[in-house]
């Protein structure tokens, strides 16, 4: 189910994915787009219509969710934006009310909205209680709808399914089903997080779902599996929007330097299986960053190279360049050492890496007899920082981390 | 030696788990932390049980808990979050959340976020309302969320009785921002204050900033004070907005600034010492000058600065 943990095969091919497999287009494999010249600000925008619903969308809208500015909102649908994304609960339904002043100023078809609700879950199964009812569902449809200031609402997600039996969830389904024949929604969509594949797979094979909505960006250790049910779920005919394109702000927050947005959009507009990205901005500045996107959404040379460093830094790979083995006078097996701060930081798998350390035949005392560490890593790492963090792991009785 | 090895044992045992709680959580250990709300725990109550274990969830994984939500959580300096359920004969259920922030005022910053201003406000930690099956409070740096299910009539009073304990146990309600107290009183609506904590008005250079909604004269508009570090920090600000908005100065020198904002409109604001307060959507110009000479007299008047005493005095009412 979860993705938490990871044996030795699928780490080989999370890092072949992350480094040498990584995923980029050659300029022959990207598909021309449909792109238009808005009058306003001359800003370009590219579309790519949502699937089987025919809505055109701009490749870059806008993800409501960190925003409580109106203006940002009213700025993004000058600019040529048009689809928003929100949900119940984000900031208790006042994101969504929020989001019903400014469209009550606009004319219906001038915007797409897409919000979404998430049934009470068992979070360690991913499976819903018995909360979870229909009604309950319904509840939360005509919340939204009252929120919104709107008769109907365009895309209404199934939120944050994480398992097959979660995405085929009849009571939710019913309550999604009668809310489209009474016309409150257009479509439906499910939107995930965590175990993607899983539930994309199940959203294809369920036949019921127009849209999905994924988490898909550059750093994610499994991108190939979700680029790969992504593609199925295009091929059904089923819009793709995604979020997270840059990992989120927990991920932004532990790199050692910003990730840069331009490169992590363009990323995933390579994949003309998306058809659109929300964006999470929340200032103007990034707004006109994101929409820069599609003046031309070919990556460099330069933005690759950065993506690159990016995904080792963030996603706390080492690369195994080897650089540092000549350098530890103690001759330490840095590689197989980061490897293993990798396993804790990185995929939270303790057992994994404690196996890992007590393989190594390390001596008694790590890096304890340097002043100083004079090992200068090729991606900046701060090897004996890393190394005095992990190696604490080596003592910890194995029956508490099993 | 048996007792004394069995001692060792024991506090072996423990520092393990910490050890492996500060790993998993990255830094924030899920047994003891830092912080009022550190060494929280969860009350008794006479008729209830503890259902299933303490869920404890940092910043790094809090996504688990919110989904998508957790994001303006961490922009709000989110710490921990503790969640403990509980069941009583009937089946009822009590669900308790302890989101810990950074600062009281952050607590209070996404506590505002999600409060609605007409709900049926408590006297509960430092403030609270309650709706169907719900009752939120904000208590020191802790923001608390409570819901129920099938608890019946006296649902209210069970919630009531349940946040009282809760903040005994955080040991003590806190309070509103002072600051607050510095906002006109004359036609602001009743809860409608919040912090943001970053990128006030969609600027990054605008750190955070208190809001408060009005209507007056049949005008609605907004009210913003922004409490700079110092006053270099204000000047910073105010060169930098001006820049954005394309009305560069030769020098920038505190008083009153009105001008044109691309995406907020009509823009009057004064800067004098380390703070920055204006009006927002408010068109009429007689009404601007008179809500902003109050706010001043506001700040004056609560002495705000009172920590700041060497620094330049607030402007006196007169002549705005
Ligand atoms: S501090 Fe550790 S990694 Fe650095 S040189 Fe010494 S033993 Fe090697
Ligand atoms: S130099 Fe850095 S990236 Fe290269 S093997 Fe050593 S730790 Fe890994």
């Amino acid at each position: 189910m979860a993705d938490n943990g990871m044996d030795r095969r699928d780490f080989m091919k999370s890092t072949a994915a992350g480094f040498g497999g990584f995923f980029f287009l050659s300029s022959n494999e990207i598909k021309p787009e449909e792109t238009t010249k808005k009058p306003l600000k001359e800003q370009k925008i590219i579309y790519r219509t949502l699937g089987k619903t025919g809505i055109k969308l701009p490749a870059i809208n806008m993800g409501v969710m960190n925003s409580s500015n109106p203006n940002l909102v009213r700025a993004a649908l000058n600019s040529g934006m048009v689809l928003l994304d929100t949900a119940t609960t984000y900031q208790r339904g006042t994101n969504e009310a929020m989001i019903g002043e400014v469209i009550k100023e606009r004319p219906r078809d001038s915007y797409v909205i897409a919000t979404k609700a998430h049934p009470p879950e068992n979070r360690s199964t991913g499976l819903y209680t018995k909360e979870a009812t229909e009604e309950d569902y319904q509840k939360k449809i005509d919340a939204s709808l009252k929120n919104l200031g709107l008769d109907y609402i365009d895309i209404y997600h199934h939120h944050g399914a994480s398992v097959r039996e979660s995405v085929l969830y009849e009571p939710v389904m019913k309550a999604l089903e009668k809310a489209k024949k009474a016309g409150k929604i257009r479509f439906i969509g499910i939107s995930t997080h965590k175990n993607e594949p899983e539930v994309i797979q199940a959203a294809v094979d369920s036949k019921f779902y127009d849209v999905i909505l994924t988490t898909y960006n550059f750093k994610q250790k499994h991108q190939v599996e979700i680029r790969e049910t992504i593609a199925k779920a295009a091929a059904a005919g089923m819009g793709v929007i995604v979020m997270k394109a840059m990992g989120g702000v927990q991920l932004q927050e532990r790199a050692e330097k910003p990730v840069e947005p331009v490169p992590a959009l363009k990323w995933v507009l390579q994949d003309s299986n998306v058809h659109t990205i929300i964006a999470g901005f929340t200032t103007f500045d990034q707004m006109n960053l994101d929409l820069s996107v599609m003046e031309n959404p070919t990556l460099t040379q330069s933005e690759k190279a950065h993506l690159q460093w990016a995904a080792f830094q963030t996603g706390l790979y080492c690369q195994g360049c080897g650089q540092c083995l000549m350098q530890c006078p103690e001759e330490l097996p840095i590689p197989d050492l980061m490897r293993a701060y990798m396993y804790v930081y990185g995929y939270r798998n303790l057992s994994h890496s404690q196996d890992l350390l007590l393989s190594l035949n390390l001596p008694p005392r790590v890096c304890g007899d340097c002043a100083e560490c004079p090992v200068k890593c090729s991606i900046g790492f701060n090897v004996s920082r890393k190394i005095q963090d992990v190696i604490r792991l080596r003592d910890v009785p194995a029956e508490f981390i099993a | 030696m048996k007792k004394f090895r069995a001692v060792q044992k024991a506090c072996f045992l423990f520092f393990s788990f910490l050890l492996i709680g500060w790993m998993l959580g990255n830094g924030a250990s899920l047994w003891a932390s830092g912080g009022e709300g550190g060494a929280y725990s969860f009350p008794e109550m006479a008729g209830w049980k503890q259902s299933g274990e303490i869920q404890i969830y940092s910043r790094t994984n809090l996504y688990d808990y919110i989904n998508g939500g957790a994001d303006l959580y961490l922009k709000y300096d989110f710490q921990e979050l503790k969640v403990a359920e509980y069941e009583n004969d009937r089946k009822a259920s009590v669900t308790i959340e302890v989101y810990r922030h950074e600062t009281p005022v952050h607590a209070f910053g996404i506590y505002s976020q999600e409060r609605l201003g007409n709900a049926n406000y408590l006297e509960v930690g430092a403030q609270g309302y309650s709706e169907k099956g719900v009752l939120n409070f904000l208590a020191a740096d802790c923001y608390v969320k409570m819901s129920s299910v099938d608890v019946g009539p006296e649902e209210r009073e069970v919630l009531l009785a349940f946040a009282k304990k809760v903040v005994e146990n955080l040991g003590g309600k806190g309070s509103l921002p002072s600051i607050l107290s510095s906002f006109p009183r004359e036609g602001e609506k009743k809860n409608s204050e919040k912090f943001i904590a970053r990128e006030f008005l969609g600027y990054a250079f605008f750190h955070s900033a208190f809001t408060a909604d009005y209507e007056l004269s049949g005008k609605k508009f907004k009210l913003f004070l922004i409490e700079g570090t110092d006053q270099k920090d204000c000047r910073n600000m105010v060169q930098e907005y001006l820049k954005h908005t394309e009305n560069l100065q030769n020098k920038v020198e505190e008083g009153r600034y009105q001008l044109k904002d691309p995406y907020h409109g009509g823009m009057d604001f004064y800067w004098k010492g380390n703070y920055i307060w204006g009006a927002l959507d408010l068109d009429d110009e007689t009404l601007r000058s008179m809500v902003l000479k109050l706010f001043a007299e506001g700040l004056e008047n609560k002495k705000i600065n009172n920590d700041n005493r060497n620094k330049p005095s607030l402007p006196q009412a007169a002549g705005y």
